[in-house]
């Protein structure tokens, strides 16, 4: 658990846009030990929530969101070598947002959590078109599928993207979520076939728990 | 037209982020702000305005853009390397003219987008990087496992073999064909070598699982080294190759593990044994200062061309060079020096000799 004096430290450095604070910030709590999915849950997602609603209430500009978005990215690669030397099991997941989006940060911790979790989890990136989608679904053969998705609006690509992948790959496990879903559409995803709906990364870790 | 020079030399307009000219009617620049002339790269006072411009019509006629003042123009900015767009509005003040230049938001706006994009790219590359890497890790880990027990069980038998060879061509009988008697020469020499292969393998792959553990012990240096210089005597006697020792009056006692600097030395004299000529000398010398032992072994061998020198130290890493005898290197005894004199501390680096063949210098680091 992180303390929530230091998580607002990390989040008026995040916004002032001081990434030397937010790495040394990060970077201590890997050498205490602290779990890197309280970490990405108490820290990075709970930062970037509250920059995404600080944003929805025009109390910051788009550019302070790209930075503090931006700021964020850099720093998952302080966790990558603790994510990636984990013991496999030889599962895999490919994670990807829909085309159209060009959120990614979501999308890139649940491949994260898979990795934690003894999946290998490639990440394929933001607006990824949905042939290319297929093309690596083809290649990889994984065992299960993210789709992320933080527009609303884009819910229609993601319901398109489904149905290929659901045509090309019937058994394939398919899993959604992303703030999108604040907004409702739950309903829509969880029609298809092998499709669940994950509201939180602790409830995607039970799922890959259960797989 | 002072006042507005005083103007725009202002801190305000020092400071600012747009450009700001002001110009007669004939278009040429009176003054104009720091900004202007910073993105354009020089002072623009006394230039024509159409010249700031890329693209801009040959047919400049300041009443055209006048007469729509208020209303925006998006234009070129020669900026020397890639052109920058800019919103300009023009307004007129008595004969003058006041340009004002904005960037193009929409070209902000996709600047910010692909920035943002790059970003993005940058995050995924380096993510992909890094779960390469693991990956990379994982299977030298298992590469050398692998190694370490293919080489340990090899070890065994051919150890068996080579003595069993050795026993027969002592014992060998009076009368044995010379063709059979070269074959267990074969046998022997092979097996040896093969051995020795092993051992260098198990050694790299001890080093590459950071297994190289030193069992350091305050050594006679000087002593030691001479006595494996005696050693390695007898086998470059073969060859007909003298291997000279000297060392300075007073080495002090060093702290270091003496089997490692064994088979460094081992290595190093006979490589140079390898590839020298009959009829040469291999020089060892041990020196030291109030901070290092330096122990160099000398050739008269054709030298290591500088553009090979570094390929040498990596394991297989294999030069031009040919040994002068046809032996055999498995190429991994500099890779294994290397790593024995870095666990100490030290480095070793190869030079031209003073008239020909190559200088292995190493020293060992220790505290007065």
């Amino acid at each position: 658990m992180i303390q929530n004096d230091l998580y607002e430290k990390f989040l008026s450095s995040l916004l002032a846009g001081d990434r030397g604070i937010c790495v040394s910030i990060t970077q201590d709590l890997i050498a205490k030990g602290v779990p890197v999915r309280d970490i990405y849950v108490d820290l990075f997602q709970k930062a970037l929530y509250k920059v995404g609603e600080l944003w929805e209430h025009n109390r910051i500009s788009v550019s302070v969101e790209h930075m503090a978005t931006a700021i964020v990215e850099g720093l998952f690669a302080l966790v990558y070598p603790a994510i990636f030397g984990a013991e496999h099991s030889g599962k895999k997941a490919v994670v990807s947002s829909s085309a159209n989006e060009f959120h990614q940060v979501g999308g890139k911790m649940v491949a994260d959590i898979f990795e934690l979790n003894g999946w290998d989890g490639y990440y394929l990136g933001a607006n990824i078109p949905g042939d290319e989608l297929l093309k690596f679904i083809d290649e990889k053969k994984p065992d299960a599928l993210g789709l992320s998705l933080s527009i609303y609006f884009h819910m229609k690509a993601l319901t398109d993207t489904i149905e290929s992948v659901r045509n090309s790959f019937s058994n394939l496990d398919i899993i959604v979520g992303g703030q999108a879903f604040r907004w409702g559409g739950i309903e829509i995803v969880s029609k298809f076939p092998g499709v669940t709906y994950i509201e939180s990364l602790a409830s995607l870790e039970n799922q890959i728990r259960k797989k | 037209m002072e006042h507005f020079s005083q103007y725009l030399n202002s801190y305000v307009m020092k400071k600012a982020s747009f450009i700001l000219i002001l110009m007669d009617s004939e278009g040429i620049i009176l003054d104009a702000n720091e900004f202007a002339n910073s993105i354009t790269g020089r002072a623009l006072k006394g230039e024509r305005f159409k010249n700031v411009l890329i693209d801009f019509p040959d047919t400049f006629k300041l009443e055209d853009y006048l007469h729509d003042e208020g209303k925006g123009f998006l234009l070129n900015i020669d900026t020397g390397g890639l052109p920058e767009t800019y919103y300009f509005q023009f307004k007129t003040d008595g004969d003058k003219v006041i340009v004002i230049g904005e960037q193009d938001r929409m070209e902000i706006a996709d600047l910010r987008k692909n920035m943002m994009n790059l970003n993005h790219e940058l995050g995924n590359l380096s993510r992909e990087l890094q779960k390469k890497n693991a990956e990379l890790n994982k299977l030298n880990i298992l590469k050398n496992r692998f190694l370490g027990m293919a080489a340990h069980d090899l070890r065994s038998p051919l150890a068996i073999i080579e003595t069993y060879s050795d026993f027969l061509i002592d014992e060998l009988p009076q009368g044995i064909e010379e063709e059979h008697k070269e074959f267990l020469d074969i046998i022997k020499t092979t097996s040896s070598f093969m051995r020795g292969l092993i051992e260098n393998l198990l050694d790299v792959s001890m080093i590459e699982a950071g297994k190289l553990e030193l069992d350091l012990v305050d050594s006679d240096s000087s002593q030691l080294i001479e006595k494996n210089v005696h050693l390695n005597r007898t086998i470059a006697k073969r060859k007909n190759i003298d291997i000279t020792f000297s060392s300075a009056e007073s080495i002090p006692r060093v702290s270091l593990d003496e089997n490692k600097i064994l088979q460094v030395m081992n290595n190093l004299i006979s490589n140079a044994v390898k590839f020298s000529p009959s009829d040469t000398t291999v020089s060892v010398t041990v020196t030291a200062d109030s901070e290092n032992l330096t122990v160099s072994v000398a050739d008269e061998g054709p030298g290591v061309p500088e553009a090979e020198r570094e390929k040498m130290f990596s394991p297989f890493g294999r030069t031009s060079v040919r040994s002068t005898g046809g032996e055999k290197c498995t190429g991994l005894g500099l890779s294994i020096v290397r790593n024995i004199i870095n666990a100490h501390g030290g480095e070793i680096n190869i030079t031209d000799g003073e008239s020909k063949g190559s200088v292995f210098t190493f020293n060992i680091p220790f505290e007065s």
